[in-house]
C-alpha cells in the first residue's frame, strides 16, 4: 500500500499535499501511436473490450468503417475513420486510434472536485477511480480531447486507464498486444518519442510527407499517448484532433483566480461580519440600555 | 506462396493488386509494414476500390475489375521497352532463349485467339503451342493426345530469333502500350506510367540487387481468366528476375486458415495429394497412367535438368501404398483402378449443376456454406430443393442448412413442396480441434485444442470415420457395385472411430514399409520407420507416403510442424526450427536464382543459399530449393519442377486451356467491348451452362454498372454475422458507391439501395465515400461498386429482423475460368436503384 | 399576498403570513444545503462536508434536485414579494445614507416601507442569481448531452454557477447577520409571524404608518 501511495503524484479535488509528489524513481510510460502504419483493423478495439470485461453493444451503419461517432463510457478505444483529398488529388484515408491521452497537465483532474476521483501516477498515467467519481462530469469539461464519458445509469465516468493493472505488472497495454502491424509502441516516454521522431523523418525523407511530424502537444505539458502523424500540421483531419489542446481557459479561471477571489471574500465576509457586532453591536443595543434604565413605557 | 509471411519483410517493393491484405491478413501484413519502417520499401496497391491496403500504399491506382491483365501486359511492355529486365537471370534461368514452333500464332495475328483454336467446337488444338527442338518424349503421346515437348530445344541467348519466347513475348504486349491500357483500364496513361516506372526501377540501371514481390489473393483468381492474370503476374517477376530472391516471388494470399493445407491434400477433384495428376478414362494401365503424367526433360542440350516430377512414379506409388496398403501390390498395378477416373468437369459450379438437373441426390456439406458462397446462390437454393438428402455439419445454422427460409423460397412460395430431408450434425469450432494447419507460406504448423467440446458436438474426423465405417460395413455385408477400394481402403488407426490427427500426419509424411538404405549416404531406415524425406520415396512398394510434398513433416524426431523456435540466425524471416514448410522445410522456392550463374548471390546483404567451392555443395541460410551437389557449370536450372528446369515465360502444350501467354479477356459481362479485339471479347475457353438459372446481363439490358464483392477485416465469411463483437465492430450489410454516383441518383449515405443482376437482387445501406471514383472505360463513364458479402438470412441481426436477408452472391454467375474453375466473383454488371 | 400587516394585541404586529413564512423556509433550508454541497464541490478544502451530509455521490445527486426545489421558492417569493420590492424614490436616499444604517443610526434613515433598499437588493439579487444558476446548473446536472461543438455552454456554465453562487453567498451572509444578529426580533417574524410595534416602527416606519394610520416619527 506504501508502494502505491507514493506512486500517485497528483490527486483530484485534493485538499492539501499529495505523498506521491516529486517521488519520481521510474521513467514516465508513453504509448506511440504511428498513424502512417494503420490499418484500422481494430484488433485494439476488440482488445481494450475484452480485457476491461466491457459488455458488447448495439451499433447502426454510419455511412462509415468507424465502428460508432465517438468514444462511450463502455468503449474507451475507438478508430476514428477520415477521408481525405490531398492537393495533388490523391486521397488519403486516415486511421487514428482515439483515447484518452494521458496528459502530463490533465484538464479533467483540474476541474474534479472530488477528493481522489482522478489521479495521475508518476507514470504519467491519469486513472479515473469510479469509487470517488460523483458523476458531476466536470471532467468532460475540462478534457480538451472529449474523452471522458459518463455512464447515465450509475453516474460514472470512465475513459481509457493506460491498462494501469498490466502496467503495474510489467506488461503492455491489451491494444498495444494486439496490434498486428507493429503500429503501436510502449516504452519509456524518452524512447518513444525518439523513436516517432525518427519515424517522421523517414517519412519525410521517404514518403512524400513533408508536414510529417510528432503530436505531443505541449499546451497540456505533453502527453503519454503520442502520435505520428502523415501531416503533422493539420491534426484535425485525424477525427478532430485539435492542434493546440489546452485545459479550457473557463475551467483554468474558475479553478484559479475565481475561486481564490471567492474564499477571500467568503472568508473576509465572515471576519468582517464578526468584527462588525463587536464593533456595534445589534440595531437595538442603544433601546436596551435606555430600556434598562427606564420605567416601563 | 513461393516466399513466404516472414520473407515479405525482406523486400524493397511490393505490388499488392487482386488482393487486400491489411484488410484480410492484418497479421501478415505486419511484414509489409516491417518492410516499410525498415528497408523503405514502397507499396503500390492497384484495386477498383481505395481499400485499407491502399490507404498504407505509396502509390494508388483505381482499375476497373476484370483489367488486371491489361495492367500487367503494360507493364511488362514497359519493362521491356525500357530495357528495366534482368538479362542474365531470364537468359539463364527462364525460357526466353527458347525458340517456339513457327506455326505458333499470337492473338494478335488471329484476331484474339491464339494458333489452332476451332471455332465450332470451341477447343484448342495446342500441338502448335510447343518448342521446336528435336526428340520427344520417349514414351510417345497416345493417339488423340498432345505431342510431347522436345528433348532438346532450340535455343537463342542473344534472345534476337524472331520466334524465341523473349521476342514472341515482346511482340504480345506490345499492343499493351500506356494508352491501351488505359483504354482498357481506365487507369489515366500518367498514372500507370507512373506505377509501371515505381514497380520496375528495382532494375533501373541494371541494378539486380533489389527485389520486388507481388502480392495477390482472390481479386485475382475469381475471374474467367484468374488463371492467367497470375501467369502474367508470374512472368512479369520472371522477367524482373524476382523469383527465387527473398523479398521477391509471386505470393498468393489464402483466404482461410487451411485452405492451402486443403489444396495439398489435393480437395479438388482435378489432382491427387502432392498436386499429382488424376487418371482419365483413358488411362487403362497404371504405367499408361504413369508414361502421360510423367513428364521428361525439355531443355538446350548443354543445360542441366532435374525434372523432379521425373519422380512421379515414387510419389504414386507411395500415395496407392498409403491409401490401400497391402491390398496395393505390383501384380494388380498399385490398385491404381481402385482410383476414380475422372472424365469431365466435377468442379464446384458443375457438382451445384448436377444437383440442380438431379443426378446429384445428397450432399454432405462440414463448414462450407455452399448457397452463401455461391455463385448465384439462388440456382444453389434451387439445387438444394431438387436433392433427397443434405448433411449439414456446422457450428451454428446457417443458410445451407435452413435453405427453405431464404428470402428466394419465400418468394417462390414452394416451402411445403420441398422434400429434402436435412441433418444437422453439431461439430466443432477451431479452438476445439487439434491438427496442423497450413498457411499460405506453406508452413504446417500444428495446433492444439484450447478448449473442449459442448455439448455433443463432433471432431470432423470423427463424424466421417463413423459414416465411412457403417458404410463399409454396409458393403460387407450386402456387397455393392465395385466395393473393393472401400473394403480395402486402410484404416489402422488406434481409434478407428475417431482417428487422431497425429496418427493421419505420420501418414501423411510417409513410412518405410521395408528396410531401406541409401546408396550415397550410406544411412539405413528399418522398416516402420517415418520417412526422413521425399528423396527415400520409392516406386517398389518398399514406401508409403500420402502425400510426398510433406514427407519429412513428421519424422523419427518428432512432429516437425509442432516445433517453436523463434531463432533466426540469418535475420531473413527463416526460423529453421518453427513449424515446417513443404518442401523439406524451404522456406524461398527456387531460392536457386537467388544466386548468378556461377553460384553467387546476387545481392550479397540477402543471402540465401549459395555454392560452396570446398565443400562442393549448395548450403545456405534456407535449405537450397535444388539438387544439393550439383555444380553451377552444369548449369542445371533452378525451376526444377519444371521439365525445362526453367521458369515459363512461355507456357507450353496443356499448360492452360486458354493460351500459353496470357491475353486480355474481358469479364463474361462486360461494360465494353475489348479494344483489342471485337471479334473475340471474352476468354474463348469459358463455357456457360445453359440452365433457366443461368441469366446472364449485359449493358443493352440496363446493367451499367461493374460490380465486385470483398471482405471486411471485422467479419469473417458467413459465420461471424453470428458473433456479438463481430457484429458490434459493423453491424448491417452496405454497399460501396462512388460519392459522384451517389450525388447523381440524389442519394446520401445510409439510404437504402437495390443492386440487381440477370439472376439476383440485393438490398442494403448505401456507404457513399470518396474511396471510388468514376472511370472512363474505352471512352464511356463507367461507375463501379463494391458490396461486402458478410451477410444473409440467419445471423444475430438477420434473425431481429434489422437487415435485408439477402445474399450478395445472388449477383454473381456460374461461368467459371477454364484451368482453375473459379467462379467470377469480382467483374460482373448490375444496376443499381434507389429502394 | 397580504400587503398590510395586523395590529395585534400586547403591542404586536403581523409582518408575514403562515404562507410566506413556509416560502421562506422552504428557500432557507434548500439554499443551506445548496451552500454546503456547493462549497463541498468548490473546494478541497470543504469537500469534507459532501461526505459529512451522506458522501459526494448523494450529494451531487440532491444538489441539483435541492436547486430546483429552491428556484421554485424563489418563484413563490417572486410572486408574492415581486411588487413591494420595486424600487421607490425612498431606496434612492436610502443608499445614500447606507453609512447611518451600518453604523446603528436607525433614525438617520429615510423612512423604510416593508421592505428597505438593502432587503429589495437581496431579494433580486437572490432572483437573477437564483435565474443564472437553474440554467447553468442545467447545463452542469447533464453535461454528457451537451455535443463537443455547444461545449462553450459547458465553458460557460462552470464559470457562471460559481460566480452567480457567491454573490448569493455574499448576500446570504449579509442576510443572516442582519436578520439574526443584527435586527432583534426578525427572525421571530419569520417563524411566530409577529414583531413589536418598537420592531416596526423602528425599522419599516412607512409601512407601520401604512398599517397604524396616521403617521408617527421614527423611533429615537
Amino acid at each position: 500500500m506504501s508502494q502505491e501511495t507514493l506512486r500517485i503524484q497528483k490527486i483530484s479535488g485534493h485538499a492539501g499535499t499529495v505523498p506521491g509528489e516529486d517521488t519520481q524513481r521510474e521513467y514516465t510510460i508513453c504509448k506511440l501511436i504511428d498513424t502512417t502504419t494503420c490499418i484500422g483493423c481494430k484488433a485494439c478495439e476488440v482488445a481494450c473490450m475484452e480485457w476491461n470485461d466491457l459488455p458488447f453493444g448495439e451499433t447502426i451503419f454510419g455511412n462509415s468503417y468507424q465502428t460508432m461517432p465517438e468514444t462511450r463510457w463502455n468503449y474507451w478505444n475507438l478508430i476514428l475513420f477520415n477521408e481525405h483529398e490531398r492537393e495533388d488529388g490523391s486521397l488519403m484515408w486516415l486511421m487514428r486510434k482515439n483515447q484518452c491521452m494521458h496528459c502530463a497537465e490533465p484538464g479533467c483532474l483540474a476541474a474534479c472536485p472530488s477528493d481522489g476521483a482522478i489521479v495521475q501516477y508518476t507514470n504519467g498515467i491519469v486513472d479515473f477511480q469510479q469509487a470517488n467519481c460523483i458523476g458531476c462530469g466536470y471532467c468532460i469539461t475540462g478534457c480538451p480531447f472529449d474523452i471522458p464519458k459518463l455512464n447515465p445509469q450509475t453516474k460514472r465516468v470512465f475513459k481509457c486507464t493506460l491498462c494501469t493493472d498490466r502496467v503495474g505488472e510489467g506488461l503492455e497495454p491489451a491494444c498495444i498486444k494486439s496490434c498486428p502491424t507493429g503500429c503501436l509502441h510502449f516504452g519509456s516516454k524518452d524512447d518513444m518519442k525518439e523513436l516517432a521522431e525518427r519515424r517522421a523523418k523517414q517519412l519525410r525523407d521517404h514518403s512524400n510527407y513533408p508536414n510529417a511530424g510528432v503530436y505531443d502537444p505541449q499546451g497540456v505539458g505533453g502527453t503519454s499517448v503520442i502520435y505520428v502523424l502523415h501531416d503533422a500540421a493539420n491534426p484535425e483531419l485525424y477525427g478532430g484532433l485539435p492542434k493546440d489542446p489546452h485545459i479550457p481557459w473557463s475551467v483554468k479561471l474558475w479553478k484559479g483566480p475565481l475561486k481564490w477571489l471567492g474564499n477571500v471574500a467568503m472568508v473576509g465576509g465572515l471576519i468582517g461580519l464578526f468584527v462588525h457586532y463587536l464593533r456595534f453591536g445589534p440595531k437595538d443595543r442603544d433601546d436596551e440600555e435606555m430600556k434598562a434604565g427606564e420605567t416601563k413605557s | 506462396m513461393t516466399n513466404g509471411w516472414v520473407d515479405i519483410k525482406n523486400t524493397d517493393m511490393m505490388l499488392i493488386m487482386g488482393g487486400n491484405p491489411a484488410e484480410n491478413h492484418p497479421c501478415g501484413f505486419k511484414w509489409a509494414i516491417e518492410a516499410k519502417r525498415t528497408r523503405n520499401a514502397k507499396i503500390i496497391s492497384v484495386d477498383p476500390r481505395f481499400t485499407r491496403t491502399s490507404a498504407v500504399a505509396d502509390l494508388f491506382c483505381q482499375i476497373r475489375a476484370g483489367a488486371d491483365i491489361a495492367f500487367l501486359g503494360g507493364v511488362i511492355n514497359y519493362a521491356i521497352e525500357n530495357n528495366r529486365i534482368a538479362k542474365d537471370y531470364i537468359v539463364n534461368y527462364t525460357n526466353a532463349a527458347f525458340v517456339v514452333k513457327s506455326d505458333f500464332k499470337l492473338p494478335g495475328d488471329t484476331d484474339g485467339v491464339f494458333s489452332g483454336f476451332d471455332t465450332g467446337k470451341h477447343t484448342y488444338d495446342r500441338a502448335s503451342w510447343n518448342y521446336a527442338g528435336a526428340g520427344g518424349a520417349a514414351g510417345a503421346a497416345a493417339p488423340g493426345a498432345l505431342p510431347p515437348l522436345p528433348d532438346k530445344v532450340e535455343y537463342d541467348l542473344t534472345l534476337q530469333n524472331p520466334n524465341c519466347v523473349f521476342q514472341l513475348l515482346k511482340k504480345h504486349y506490345s499492343r499493351y502500350t500506356p494508352e491501351m491500357v488505359e483504354r482498357i483500364t481506365g487507369i489515366p496513361r500518367e498514372q500507370f506510367l507512373k506505377a509501371a516506372e515505381l514497380y520496375t526501377s528495382i532494375r533501373k540501371d541494371g541494378d539486380l540487387k533489389k527485389v520486388g514481390t507481388i502480392i495477390y489473393a482472390v481479386g485475382w483468381t475469381q475471374h474467367s481468366f484468374g488463371t492467367q492474370i497470375i501467369r502474367t503476374a508470374a512472368m512479369l517477376q520472371l522477367l524482373l528476375g524476382n523469383v527465387g530472391r527473398a523479398g521477391g516471388g509471386v505470393n498468393a494470399l489464402r483466404g482461410h486458415s487451411n485452405i492451402q493445407g486443403a489444396t495439398d491434400m489435393a480437395g479438388l477433384f482435378d489432382s491427387l495429394p502432392g498436386y499429382l495428376k488424376v487418371p482419365t478414362p483413358a488411362d487403362t494401365s497404371f504405367d499408361g497412367w504413369m508414361k502421360r503424367i510423367t513428364p521428361t526433360s525439355s531443355k538446350p542440350a548443354p543445360w542441366d535438368s532435374w525434372n523432379y516430377y521425373s519422380n512421379t512414379p515414387k510419389f504414386m506409388v507411395s500415395f496407392l501404398k498409403t491409401m490401400y496398403g497391402d491390398a496395393a501390390t505390383k501384380q494388380n498395378e498399385w490398385a491404381f483402378n481402385y482410383l476414380p477416373k475422372v472424365d469431365r468437369d466435377y468442379s464446384w459450379t458443375h457438382l451445384w449443376d448436377d444437383m440442380y438437373r438431379g443426378t446429384v441426390k445428397g450432399m454432405l456439406a462440414f463448414g462450407m456454406n455452399g448457397v452463401a458462397i455461391g455463385p448465384d446462390s439462388n440456382k444453389n437454393i434451387d439445387a438444394l430443393k431438387k436433392a433427397e438428402w443434405l448433411v449439414v455439419g456446422e457450428i451454428y445454422p446457417d443458410e445451407t442448412s435452413e435453405f427453405w427460409k431464404s428470402p428466394r423460397v419465400i418468394a417462390q412460395g414452394d416451402m411445403k413442396e420441398i422434400q429434402t430431408t436435412v441433418y444437422r450434425l453439431p461439430c466443432a469450432g477451431f479452438a476445439e480441434k487439434d491438427g496442423s494447419f497450413t498457411n499460405s507460406a506453406r508452413w504446417l504448423l500444428w495446433k492444439n485444442a484450447a478448449v473442449p467440446l459442448v455439448g455433443d458436438c463432433r471432431l470432423d474426423q470423427g463424424i466421417v470415420a463413423q459414416i465411412f465405417l457403417k458404410v463399409r460395413d454396409l458393403y460387407k455385408k450386402e456387397g455393392g457395385k465395385f466395393s473393393d477400394p472401400i473394403l480395402n481402403l486402410t484404416w489402422n488407426y488406434s481409434d478407428r472411430l475417431n482417428p487422431p490427427l497425429a496418427e493421419v500426419l505420420k501418414e501423411m509424411n510417409g513410412k518405410a514399409l521395408a528396410d531401406l538404405e541409401d546408396p550415397a549416404t550410406k544411412q539405413q531406415i528399418k522398416a516402420g520407420q517415418q520417412l526422413p524425406g521425399f528423396s527415400w520415396l520409392k516406386d517398389d512398394g518398399t514406401t508409403a507416403c500420402g502425400i510426398w510434398i510433406y514427407a519429412g513433416s513428421f519424422t523419427e524426431a518428432g512432429n516437425q510442424t509442432a516445433r517453436r523456435d523463434p531463432s533466426d540466425p540469418s535475420g531473413m524471416g527463416v526460423h529453421p526450427g518453427w513449424g515446417w514448410s513443404w518442401p523439406a522445410n524451404r522456406r524461398v522456392l527456387y531460392n536457386r536464382a537467388s544466386c548468378d550463374a556461377e553460384g553467387k548471390p546476387w545481392d550479397a546483404s540477402r543471402r540465401q543459399v549459395w555454392w560452396n567451392e570446398s565443400t562442393q555443395k549448395w548450403v545456405g541460410n534456407d535449405v537450397p530449393d535444388f539438387k544439393a551437389d550439383s555444380h553451377p557449370k552444369d548449369h542445371m536450372g533452378p525451376f526444377i519442377m519444371n521439365p525445362e528446369g526453367v521458369g515459363r515465360i512461355f507456357a507450353p502444350l496443356a499448360a492452360f486451356a486458354d493460351g500459353p501467354f496470357p491475353e486480355h479477356y474481358e469479364p463474361i459481362e462486360s461494360p465494353i467491348v475489348n479494344p483489342l479485339h471485337a471479334g473475340q471479347s471474352t476468354n474463348p475457353m469459358v463455357t456457360r451452362f445453359k440452365d433457366p438459372d443461368d441469366k446472364f446481363g449485359t449493358t443493352k439490358d440496363g446493367f451499367n454498372v461493374v460490380c465486385t464483392t470483398f471482405r471486411l477485416t471485422e467479419h469473417y465469411h458467413y459465420w461471424t454475422k453470428n458473433n456479438p463483437m463481430n457484429v458490434q465492430l459493423v453491424p448491417e450489410p452496405f454497399i460501396e458507391m462512388a460519392a459522384e454516383m451517389a450525388d447523381e441518383m440524389g442519394l446520401r449515405g445510409g439510404e437504402r439501395v437495390k443492386v440487381s443482376s440477370a439472376r439476383g437482387e440485393y438490398i442494403a445501406k448505401a456507404m457513399v465515400t470518396k474511396r471510388i471514383k468514376s472511370m472512363m472505360i474505352d471512352g464511356k463513364k463507367t461507375y463501379q461498386i463494391g458490396i461486402p458479402f458478410h451477410w444473409g438470412y440467419r445471423g444475430i441481426a438477420e434473425d431481429e429482423g434489422k437487415t435485408a436477408r439477402d445474399l450478395v452472391n445472388s449477383l454473381t454467375h456460374t461461368a467459371t475460368d477454364p484451368n482453375a474453375h473459379t467462379p467470377e466473383f469480382k467483374g460482373f454488371l448490375v444496376k443499381v436503384e434507389k429502394v | 399576498m397580504s400587503q398590510s400587516g395586523q395590529l395585534l394585541p400586547h403591542g404586536r404586529v403581523l409582518r408575514y403570513e403562515l404562507h410566506e413564512r413556509l416560502t421562506h423556509w422552504a428557500a432557507a433550508f434548500s439554499y443551506i444545503y445548496l451552500l454546503l454541497t456547493g462549497l463541498a464541490f468548490y473546494t478541497p478544502w470543504l469537500f469534507w462536508i459532501a461526505v459529512a451530509l451522506g458522501g459526494g455521490q448523494i450529494s451531487r445527486m440532491l444538489h441539483p434536485w435541492a436547486g430546483l426545489m429552491f428556484f421554485c421558492a424563489v418563484i413563490g417569493m417572486y410572486s408574492m414579494w415581486a411588487k413591494q420590492m420595486r424600487a421607490t424614490e425612498t431606496d434612492k436616499k436610502w443608499w445614500g445614507a447606507v453609512g447611518h444604517y451600518a453604523r446603528n443610526e436607525d433614525d438617520k434613515m429615510p423612512p423604510a416601507g416593508r421592505y428597505n433598499a438593502g432587503q429589495k437588493l437581496l431579494f433580486w439579487g437572490f432572483f437573477w442569481c437564483s435565474l443564472l444558476l437553474l440554467l447553468t446548473g442545467a447545463v452542469l446536472w447533464f453535461p454528457e448531452l451537451i455535443p463537443w461543438n455547444l461545449r462553450f455552454l459547458r465553458y460557460t456554465a462552470v464559470l457562471i454557477h460559481p460566480a452567480a453562487a457567491l454573490l448569493t453567498i455574499g448576500l446570504f451572509l449579509i442576510h443572516i447577520y442582519m436578520s439574526v444578529f443584527a435586527e432583534r426580533g426578525a427572525f421571530g417574524s419569520v417563524i411566530r409571524g409577529d414583531v413589536s410595534v418598537d420592531f416596526a416602527k423602528r425599522y419599516h416606519p412607512g409601512w407601520y404608518d401604512e398599517i397604524a394610520g396616521g403617521s408617527s416619527p421614527p423611533r429615537k
